[in-house]
């Protein structure tokens, strides 16, 4: 009997808090995770600097804050301000590249100059120290005997709700359908009457306008600074490419198992030591499946 | 079959245009560095020696990045994992077994071959964008572990590795002698250089090419795909490493930022403003991204700013870099000299 | 404003000019300064650069060293040894300075301090305050007149021990070798003094998330949580205890003294406010010379001086004090002359320890009280140095 309380205290002090925990960062990868798996599963195209768009989303509603704007008005205008900005890096960068032999490698090499870029040009123009964002939601909940932050839970509702409407428009809409199509099969979807470079452009835009939400929900947890970019970049790509390149169903399952494993192996080893591990799920992952777990977009 | 044959001698000659005027690019880059050094001994210049010295290890990292870009099509984001391995194996060798130069090259050619081929076997099943992200978490992961690793100095390094002496059998060069010092790393580099030019000629280096251009049909011809591209992992990994060998005899210590994915990325950057798939490129490459950099750093304290723009520019306008933007004269050239000889 | 004080400079030059020999003249001394200009150490660079200066200001106005004029010369360091050491060997092969200061963080300064000995010059770390810089990885060219990790331990230690009698206490640190030997250097000050360790973590450095240690530290109870993090890293802490809660128990946190620093301070004004560390300077030091090393700082750069600035203006009055003894730039003289030192800062005199090249100074305690570092308690020199365990010279 004294057994049992004593698994049931564990299970609620020390499991359940770190599942939640999991849950909680497992959400702020999955939101870095989506554009980049979007983007590449239409234009197969790596996105290197989508940790970057992610602090530049950031920064906005940093400069937005301090011009008086309300949080919950910048959770709308900064992802809606950051669509023409991946527009624009779509047809003037991307674009030039897209036809040419190589086109993984230069796409992803453009990427990663904007990203150096971008990077240097946020020390410029906003300095090398943190920023601070407040919490716009104060307080915390207690459930089960836990102690949580309404805002995380905010966060979390928030994720998935993201996580549902982006499902629903790629596979429900006719929208979404033309996309599927296009990452599908490019000359067969040209030929339908798709404009499948506008397609492009449009979706690189919305990749990109999922950076900026996540950074602008994020910020007041994690706080801005200019490097902010390369925090979950790695743990983004190893969701990606452990749930398959292009598959949203992939990167959702991927980031909740991942940082669940993250989560509870540190109560057994040190923090310093979970990077490898998922590191070396993932290398176990495509061993066993080169692909990731899950298909790409088009076969969706 | 008179068709067949004009056809492989056209395609023999363009690549011995094109195997000549790389040359002449190597024999320029040793004309070039001579006189450098010459010039800069006569005036005494040690930091600028040194500086140089620098500039041909960090090219011979872009050699090994334009091995695997350039010839095989695989983007690795992580040489920087084998250049810092080679880089703290010389370090530990030298400082804490013996102060042997051939020694500390043996041990680190070993060493590397091994886990080259452990890497080698995670990263090449992956093909395309997967090989590039694998090779930059398993570089992220490694610079991490180092870092936290007390017994490697940890976040500090190493530093005490002492100042020897390379016994060359005719005599010895000092590597305190920042003249001699750099003559010698320029023979290593162009070394590594004429040993990876060689390969790339041999049956082997062809099948790369080959894969390169269309990596589907190659194992139809009935060649091992997979072998190659490892071994051209292993080549790679062993050139980024002997480079970054040389890393600590020059500076006398190492540290783990010699790991993390700037140097990686700077590789890249090199290459591609130098020009892919040349291998002499990147070594070019180096020498202009070296005094690029300090032009523009008396100017601004943010000069990644500018490489990195300059680097998108490449990408867009000038994926050749600079071999490709000054070759195709070159090679009109060996064509016409070359072109009267055969008739 | 700015061209009133100008001015003001231009009259006070002239002032100065009309008695001719007070001039400096002769071959400048050039002092390097490798630093980081560029990238997230800029801030702490900032500092360096003011204050460096400051005092090259003051000294030429006065005189200069032996009647030469101090030159700066600069250089961005990156914070990355291998950036830092190209630096150093350009500026003592180009520049042909005499002497080198301004490195940050303790891995340049460590590599640049070797790039000194094999060029025979001596350097001098006004930031890094890692004790291997003057303990087992000593060098007999490098000098530090900053105050080292085991100086800040042992004087926070003393002051918990006088607040809060056998405190249970919490760690919490970096998981990297900086962060650990911190760590482990407080733990055996304050349990020495009756403290007791009610558990410790250690979170890697960058670490995003700190919520998943809070478990441990609600069920441990703890009176005092000292932690090691520091830069983006405490903003991050600071933000997340109170999301979480843990800032209201009033539960004391304490920490290094690069933990809370003028330069992440904006970002948790609210949040660190009651925050407690052991430093070898703050602004509120009431001295005559602290006042006016103050006054002209905040004149000079609209900016008040932190620990940083304040010790790189104290070194360039410590080079010129071993020079004017030595009465040469020379650097084996110059290291005969450096032994034992005593030269006069913001903070007080100073005394240079021959033994380990460590600055023994008077060391406080401050607390972070509406927006700003107040003294709390002092602790002498003497008392708070350590023992010297420099076995290379």
């Amino acid at each position: 009997m004294a057994d049992m309380h004593g698994l049931i205290d564990t299970l609620q002090f020390v499991f359940a808090p770190q599942i939640v925990n999991g849950l909680s960062i497992g959400v702020a990868v999955i939101l870095m995770a989506l554009g980049l798996t979007i983007i590449f599963g239409l234009l197969d195209v790596i996105n290197m600097a989508h940790g970057e768009f992610y602090a530049l989303g950031a920064y906005l509603a940093v400069s937005l804050l301090a011009a008086g704007v309300n949080f919950w008005v910048c959770l709308v205008a900064v992802p809606v301000l950051m669509l023409p900005v991946g527009y624009v890096v779509e047809r003037a960068l991307i674009q030039r590249v897209f036809d040419r032999k190589d086109r993984h490698v230069l796409t992803l090499l453009l990427t990663f100059g904007l990203g150096v870029v971008l990077e240097d040009a946020f020390r410029v123009v906003y300095g090398p120290n943190t920023v601070r964002v407040d919490t716009p939601i104060g307080g915390a909940a207690q459930i089960l005997g836990m102690y949580f932050p309404n805002y995380r839970l905010f966060v979390m509702a928030v994720g998935a709700a993201i996580v549902a409407a982006v499902w629903i428009v790629v596979f429900r809409t006719s929208m979404g359908a033309i996309v599927r199509a296009a990452a599908y099969d490019r000359q067969m979807a040209s030929s339908l009457g798709v404009p499948v470079a506008r397609v492009y452009s449009a979706t690189f835009a919305f990749g990109i306008g999922l950076a900026g939400l996540a950074g602008v929900l994020l910020a007041p947890i994690y706080s801005v600074f200019p490097t902010m970019g390369k925090d979950f970049i790695l743990l983004a790509f190893t969701v990606v490419i452990v749930g398959g390149l292009g598959s949203i169903k992939g990167a959702v399952i991927a980031g909740i198992v991942l940082m669940q494993i993250q989560a509870l192996a540190s109560l057994y080893i040190s923090p310093v030591w979970t990077d490898p591990l998922l590191f070396g799920v993932m290398v176990l992952v495509l061993m066993w499946r080169p692909r990731g777990l899950f298909g790409a977009l088009g076969n969706g | 079959m008179a068709d067949a044959g004009s056809v492989i001698e056209a395609v023999r000659r363009s690549e011995d245009s094109r195997r000549r005027s790389l040359s002449a690019f190597a024999l320029a880059f040793v004309a070039f560095g001579v006189a450098f050094a010459a010039i800069a001994a006569a005036r005494g210049e040690v930091f600028f020696l040194r500086l140089a010295t620098e500039a041909l290890i960090f090219g011979g990292l872009a050699l090994s990045a334009d091995i695997l870009l350039g010839y095989a099509g695989m983007l690795s984001l992580g040489q920087a994992l084998f250049f810092g391995l080679g880089a703290y194996v010389s370090a530990l060798v030298l400082k804490n077994v013996l102060p042997s130069f051939w020694l500390a090259m043996l041990v680190t050619l070993l060493v590397t071959t091994l886990i080259g081929l452990i890497a080698a076997v995670i990263a090449t099943r992956a093909r395309g964008v997967y090989f590039a992200l694998i090779t930059f978490g398993l570089a992220q992961v490694v610079a991490k572990v180092v870092f936290n690793t007390p017994s490697l100095g940890a976040s500090d390094g190493i530093i005490g590795v002492p100042v020897i002496a390379i016994d060359l059998g005719v005599g010895q060069v000092t590597a305190a002698s920042p003249a001699a010092f750099f003559l010698f790393c320029l023979a290593f580099i162009m070394a590594l250089y004429c040993l990876c030019a060689y390969l790339a000629r041999t049956p082997g280096g062809r099948v790369l090419a080959a894969i390169r251009s269309n990596e589907d049909r190659v194992p139809f011809l009935g060649y091992p795909v997979t072998r190659a591209r490892m071994l051209a992992f292993v080549l790679a990994a062993d050139v980024a490493a002997l480079s970054g060998a040389l890393y600590p005899v020059l500076r006398g210590f190492v540290s783990p930022e010699l790991l993390y994915f700037e140097v990686s990325g700077n590789a890249i950057i090199t290459v591609i403003i130098g020009g892919m798939g040349t291998l002499i490129g990147p070594l070019y490459g180096s020498a202009l991204i070296v005094v690029l950099k300090s032009v523009i750093g008396s100017y601004t304290a943010h000069h990644l700013i500018v490489i990195g723009s300059l680097f998108v520019l490449a990408v867009i306008f000038f994926p050749q870099g600079l071999i490709g933007a000054v070759r195709p004269s070159l090679e009109r050239r060996f064509a016409l000299r070359a072109a009267p000889l055969r008739r | 404003m700015r061209t009133k004080s100008v001015i003001t400079r231009l009259v006070a030059a002239l002032a100065i000019g009309t008695s001719a020999p007070l001039f400096a003249q002769g071959n400048p001394i050039k002092i390097g300064v490798d630093t980081p200009l560029s990238g997230t150490y800029a801030p702490i660079g900032q500092q360096v650069k003011w204050g460096l200066e400051l005092a090259a200001k003051e000294i030429n106005a006065a005189g200069g060293v032996l009647g030469r004029p101090l030159q700066l010369t600069y250089e961005d360091g990156e914070a990355n040894p291998a950036v830092a050491t190209q630096k150093a060997e350009k500026l003592f092969q180009v520049d042909k300075v005499d002497f080198l200061t301004g490195t940050v963080n303790s891995g340049a300064t460590l590599a640049v301090g070797q790039v000194a000995e094999r060029n025979h010059r001596l350097m001098a770390t006004t930031v890094s305050f890692a004790d291997s810089i003057t303990g087992d990885k000593c060098s007999p060219n490098v000098y530090r007149v900053n105050a080292r990790a085991g100086q800040q331990s042992i004087a926070l230690a003393e002051w918990l021990a006088k607040a809060k009698p056998k405190a249970r206490v919490f760690f919490l640190g970096p998981d990297y070798e900086m962060g650990r030997s911190t760590v482990a250097a407080f733990k055996a000050a304050a349990e020495a003094k009756g403290a007791v360790t009610t558990g410790e973590v250690f979170a890697p450095l960058g670490n995003k998330d700190y919520s998943p240690f809070f478990g441990q530290i609600r069920a441990a109870h703890p009176d005092v949580l000292y932690t090691s993090v520091a830069g983006n890293d405490t903003v991050r802490l600071f933000s997340q205890l109170d999301e979480y809660g843990l800032l209201k128990g009033g539960m004391q946190i304490v920490g290094a003294s690069g933990t809370v620093t003028s330069q992440n301070m904006g970002a948790i004004r609210k949040e660190a406010e009651g925050f407690v560390t052991g430093v070898g300077y703050s602004p509120e030091i009431d001295t005559p010379e602290n006042r006016k090393f103050v006054k002209a700082f905040e004149a000079a750069n609209k900016a008040p001086p932190d620990l940083y600035g304040a010790d790189s203006y104290g070194v360039l009055y410590f080079y010129k004090a071993a020079v004017e003894k030595a009465k040469t730039t020379d650097t084996d003289k110059l290291r005969t002359a450096m032994a034992d030192l005593e030269w006069m800062t913001p903070q007080g005199m100073k005394k240079m320890r021959a033994g380990d090249h460590q600055a023994i100074q008077d060391m406080y305690v401050v607390k972070l009280t509406g927006g700003e570092f107040k003294i709390i308690s002092k602790v002498p020199g003497v008392a708070a140095i350590g023992p010297d365990e420099c076995k290379r010279f």
